[in-house]
């Protein structure tokens, strides 16, 4: 048969290492994205098609008095007008108790660019036309645009139910924490204060929805096609079966494509009306509009430690502008502190947390969820604590690591941990010691932080009993492909490689005869999506167990051809052969399973994983709980220009321990994407508003993220292991650990390099300008 | 963001464009790169009903040197075509490192001399670097053809003082009494980046004295502004690292920024200090770089 392999000499009983993962196999997906020939949903037309718009609010809060649509339905092309008396007034959003969203704003508008009413036209220029004729008579109310202040009693109140604008209240505590700080020999608290990111995806959001015979059909760029089910038929009263979610290619989503927004719940709306099919989507400017990206937040940290550096206690009070809705964001408040003990072993901790409503857009998850503004609080105030101490920042952070097989103080357990190995290693490849000692030139300095993250959520985005992730792997009749049915969202980070990969390995087949199907709830079977770096060790588990069905049938067929006992049978890169017998001439997988095909019909595998119940019973518990973490170090090597404060980071190191590399190319694209992104938020990133609540950046050019030419040269290094027995493989997570140090890193490289504390992120050149000026100002004062 | 409808006209000569304008005073605009029109046009800033494509005219895409006139750089000469021409690199590398400076690779490629002045943004890294080598704009329109100094092409924020009938045909960069000269651009990220200070230094130094200089300053004013306060105190006086950082200050003192998103006002006067000291100090030292 062509392509396949028949060895000289048999040598395939040797003990080998694994074939298909662990390499760095092409992406499944790569030559269609490169040539431009693979389709993203803006790409998709269908006949009959109509364009779909959102009219948004311009005021940040304002009482609906009225909306007049008769001018705009008299424009020729426009099809249909809706407002919030044509879609259901069912809230959603991520949790039943934080349900605070509507379809189309009913009385009262909560931020700049909420929804008012959409539109159905002939094509995308009627429905600007159409947009402009559509007249809302406003009450403008006083808005809150200061979450620091939001919660004072004499501030508006956004939503009714939520007194003294207060969205989430957190109060978590461990241990004794009054008790060890008074035994502590050293006490800080240091206040940092981080500033709203935006994902940014490179892919604008976009639907079409096709609401036909009672049946409806979206096409989605999402991250998870059965979360949009679900909230789509809750939204519709239908039945999940009636309702197919399709995700066409993905180009990038990094946690703002999650949930679904107005663009599905609308354009459904506007298909069941007029029949027919309605393509809704946001430009950048309304992307930033409905934004969900990171909060920005008020970062207390206190710590007591030992005189050795060893941490008795922390503290962590936080206060996060969520927006004007809950979105996601209840979670980002639960992992803002709930991650924050993973690294770092200490028994008493007290965590406090204030998510409030503003009139501003609503926050919600970005890639590190939660985690990256508080880690570089505590990052920073660790390197504080050092210098206090005398102590060099990666001997504290020694003297604190967490161990394998150790519980949190919050609840979680971790099994395999390299992070001792990672410090040591960072230590080595920075030339750490030699830095320290001999000094760096003037303006340079070095800093380094560590960082940690779930593979995986522990519980899913909302509450049901289902398994995490299935798989169903079926092969071509006369074994020549095998497909894979999945609905692992691939959003840019290869997860449809990577599960090929692991199918193939799992199977004793070739990820070059693999074919996938995934992101559509018709034909592949239940996933939770692309969140909580869950994709690759979750529906890993399922594809492992399917491939490994697949195997067991096929080894059973062979051995009827071969007259030998399957046990005595193993199948490699699609070569079956006899363990014991090496002169037995071997059968190929194909053969095998055309024969598997002839006699029982098709050869197909499942495979399911569920999460067991992890954590403790507090209030939030659930939240950072994982099957296992990945962790990780960075290191930042810095230039600072001392006049105008231009920072330029030279060279920047990352160590990870993140378990059994599944495909090496793939996780360097990671952690230096995820590296990238850490430090474009350190330096650069942050969504501006004027005084009434409107973003004044909300485009590429003025909500600047950095380019190739500002990304440092940087060193990818691991301490490779595959131990953690929670996972397929012992793999680890590794999309969103890796920017969970950079923040900290760079800021104490900044501080080495200067000697001043910039304590508010974006760590501006203007802002290490001033700090360097305002140091000068003192030490002259004080001659 | 969508391109409202609009008449394209290729005329074949600045005559023909010129009088395409004029027919069609209060309804028509030049495009050349279109990289500054075309994204007001998507944000309703402007809506031209006629576009006057001027990249089909002959001759306005060389760049050349023309004895007794200077380097003669066509207005729909790309940035691009600037950073790599050799007429320009050989003469000044100056303009063509500064040239460099601007956007990212992409709208080099497009957008154009002509259009960089016509925008008359207070940003713009084009006009700086020609203010200090004393460059001039050719201006043609119905009624003919006129010279006007680029540092007098502006007159406010995207306000020119050009008719509406009359077009940009070419920039002349004059043979130079000036030994050296540079451009410094300041921005947030290493490409794709407004300048949130631009300072141009040209100088004569003989023996260790500075015999002439024209300083000119980017995004610290309404429009592109020389610095003549700073160039009188520098003209005539030795040398020193005191002189350029003395100059550097008086730059800060005459310069009119304003605070925005990117940057204060204070922090851009800063800025202007210490590139006006370093530009100064890279001028006389280099050459034109
Ligand atoms: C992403 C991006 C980044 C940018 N970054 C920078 C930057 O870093 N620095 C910078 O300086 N600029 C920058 N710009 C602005 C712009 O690209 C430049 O100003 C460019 O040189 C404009 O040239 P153009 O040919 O594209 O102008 P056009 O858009 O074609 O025209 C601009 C204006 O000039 C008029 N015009 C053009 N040519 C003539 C002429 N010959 N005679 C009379 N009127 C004329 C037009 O009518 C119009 O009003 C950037 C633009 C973009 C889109």
């Amino acid at each position: 048969m062509e392509g396949i392999r028949y060895p000289k000499e048999n040598t395939l009983y040797k003990k080998k290492e694994y074939t298909q993962i662990g390499q760095s196999k092409p992406r499944i997906d790569g030559v269609s994205k490169a040539t431009g020939a693979g389709k993203y949903c803006g790409d998709l037309k269908f006949p009959n098609m109509l364009y779909g718009k959102m009219l948004t609010s311009p005021h940040a809060h304002a009482k609906i008095l009225s909306i007049d649509t008769s001018a705009a339905e008299k424009i020729p092309g426009v099809i249909k007008v809706i407002t919030h008396k044509d879609v259901p007034s069912l809230k959603y959003g991520i949790s039943p108790a934080r349900w605070d969203e509507n379809v189309l704003c009913i009385d009262k508008v909560r931020f700049v660019g909420d929804k008012v009413a959409a539109v159905a036209c002939v094509d995308e220029e009627t429905c600007y036309k159409a947009l402009k004729a559509i007249k809302v008579e406003y009450e403008v109310l006083p808005a809150v645009l200061n979450y620091r202040t939001a919660m004072n009693e004499d501030m508006p109140q956004i939503h009714d139910e939520y007194p003294r604008n207060i969205n989430t209240e957190i109060h978590q505590l461990f241990g004794d924490v009054d008790k060890a700080l008074e035994e502590a020999y050293h006490v800080r608290t240091d206040v940092f204060e981080g500033q709203r990111t935006y994902q940014c995806p490179i892919e604008p959001h976009s639907a079409i929805s096709i609401w036909k015979d009672n049946k409806l059909t979206v096409y989605s760029s999402t991250q998870s096609v059965h979360y949009f089910q679900y909230y789509i038929a809750r939204e519709f009263g239908l039945k999940m079966g009636d309702v197919r979610v399709i995700r066409p290619l993905v180009g990038g989503g990094f946690g703002g494509k999650l949930e679904p927004t107005g663009l599905e719940f609308n354009g459904a709306v506007l298909s069941k009306l007029t029949g027919r099919p309605v393509k809704m989507f946001y430009d950048r400017a309304e992307m930033f509009a409905h934004n969900r990206g990171r909060h920005q937040g008020h970062y207390e940290i206190t710590t007591g430690v030992t005189k050795e550096g060893k941490i008795l206690a922390a503290k962590a009070n936080f206060v996060l502008d969520g927006g004007a809705y809950t979105s996601l964001g209840i979670a980002t408040a639960y992992y803002a502190g709930g991650l924050l003990p993973l690294t770092y072993d200490f028994e008493n901790y007290q965590f406090d947390l204030m998510r409030m409503y503003t009139n501003l857009p609503a926050c919600g998850a970005q890639r590190g969820h939660g985690a990256p503004q508080p880690k570089y609080a505590f990052e920073s105030h660790l390197d504080n604590v050092a210098r206090d101490l005398g102590i060099d920042p990666i001997e504290i952070r020694k003297r604190n690591a967490r161990q394998p097989n150790t519980n949190t103080c919050n609840g979680m357990g971790i099994q395999s941990c390299h992070l001792t190995e990672a410090l040591e290693k960072i230590e080595t490849i920075t030339d750490w010691k030699a830095k320290k000692e001999k000094g760096l030139p003037k303006g340079r300095g070095i800093g380094m932080a560590t960082g940690s993250f779930v593979t995986g959520a522990g519980y899913p985005i909302y509450r049901n009993d289902y398994p995490s992730s299935s798989c169903m792997v079926r092969v071509n009749e006369d074994g020549t492909s095998a497909t894979l049915y999945a609905n692992a969202i691939d959003i840019g980070q290869g997860s449809d490689t990577v599960l090929c990969q692991m199918t193939a390995e799992a199977m004793g087949y070739r990820y070059e005869n693999m074919k996938i199907v995934t992101g559509d709830t018709e034909t592949a079977p239940l996933d939770f999506g692309a969140y909580s770096s869950r994709q690759t060790a979750y529906c890993g588990w399922a594809c492992k167990r399917a491939g490994e069905e697949i195997k067991a049938k096929i080894l059973e067929t062979a051995g009827f051809m071969m007259h030998l006992p399957p046990e005595d049978l193993e199948c490699e890169e699609g070569i079956i052969f006899s363990k014991s017998r090496p002169k037995v001439e071997p059968i190929t997988f194909e053969e095998a399973a055309k024969k598997y095909f002839i006699i029982k019909g098709p050869l197909v595998g499942t495979g399911v994983y569920t999460v067991p119940r992890l954590g403790g019973y507090h209030k939030g518990a659930p939240v950072a709980t994982s099957p296992s973490y990945s962790f990780c170090t960075q290191a930042a090597e810095v230039q600072v220009d001392e006049e105008t404060g231009e920072v330029d980071v030279i060279h920047a190191w990352d160590v990870h321990d993140a378990g059994q590399i599944i495909n090496p190319a793939l996780m360097k694209g990671q952690v230096h994407g995820a590296f990238g992104m850490g430090i474009s938020e350190t330096i650069m990133e942050e969504v501006v508003f004027n005084k009434d609540g409107k973003i004044i950046n909300p485009d590429v050019g003025g909500y600047r993220i950095i380019t190739a030419l500002d990304m440092p040269d940087f060193t990818n290094d691991l301490i490779p292991s595959n131990d953690e027995p929670a996972t397929p493989w012992g793999l680890k997570e590794i999309g969103e650990g890796s920017n969970n140090p950079t923040m900290g890193a760079v800021r104490n490289a900044i501080y080495d390099a200067i000697g001043v504390n910039v304590a508010s992120l974006p760590l501006s050149y203007e802002k290490v300008w001033r700090a360097i000026k305002e140091k000068k100002e003192k030490e002259q004062a004080a001659k | 963001m969508y391109l409202p409808d609009f008449d394209y006209y290729v005329p074949a000569s600045v005559a023909e464009a010129c009088q395409l304008l004029a027919e069609n005073i209060d309804c028509a605009k030049v495009i050349s790169g279109g990289t500054d029109l075309l994204p007001k046009m998507k944000h309703g800033l402007l809506s031209p009903q006629i576009l006057v494509s001027i990249k089909k005219i002959p001759g306005l895409r060389k760049i050349e040197y023309v004895q007794g006139k200077g380097v003669v750089i066509g207005a729909a000469s790309t940035i691009n075509d600037i950073v790599f021409s050799e007429v320009v690199q050989q003469k000044y590398p100056s303009v063509s490192n500064a040239a460099h400076t601007m956007a990212a690779n992409q709208v080099r490629h497009s957008g154009t001399v002509g259009g960089n002045l016509v925008s008359a943004v207070p940003s713009a890294d084009m006009p700086p670097i020609l203010m200090a080598l004393n460059a001039t704009a050719t201006i043609e329109g119905p009624n003919g053809q006129r010279q006007l100094p680029v540092e007098d092409v502006f007159c406010g924020p995207s306000k020119c003082l050009l008719e509406k009938s009359e077009i940009i045909t070419e920039i002349i960069i004059p043979d130079q009494a000036m030994t050296g000269s540079t451009y410094f651009k300041f921005a947030l990220r290493r490409a794709g980046a407004l300048a949130v200070v631009g300072v141009a230094a040209a100088v004569q130094v003989e023996n260790e004295t500075i015999k002439d200089a024209r300083v000119a300053l980017g995004a610290v004013a309404p429009v592109p502004m020389r610095a003549k306060k700073t160039e009188e105190f520098l003209i005539g006086k030795k040398i020193s690292d005191e002189l350029l950082e003395e100059a550097g200050k008086i730059a800060a003192a005459e310069c009119k920024p304003i605070t925005d998103f990117r940057a204060s006002e204070e922090y851009r006067r800063d800025l202007v200090r210490i590139y006006t000291k370093r530009a100064l100090c890279k001028a006389i030292d280099q050459g034109h770089v």
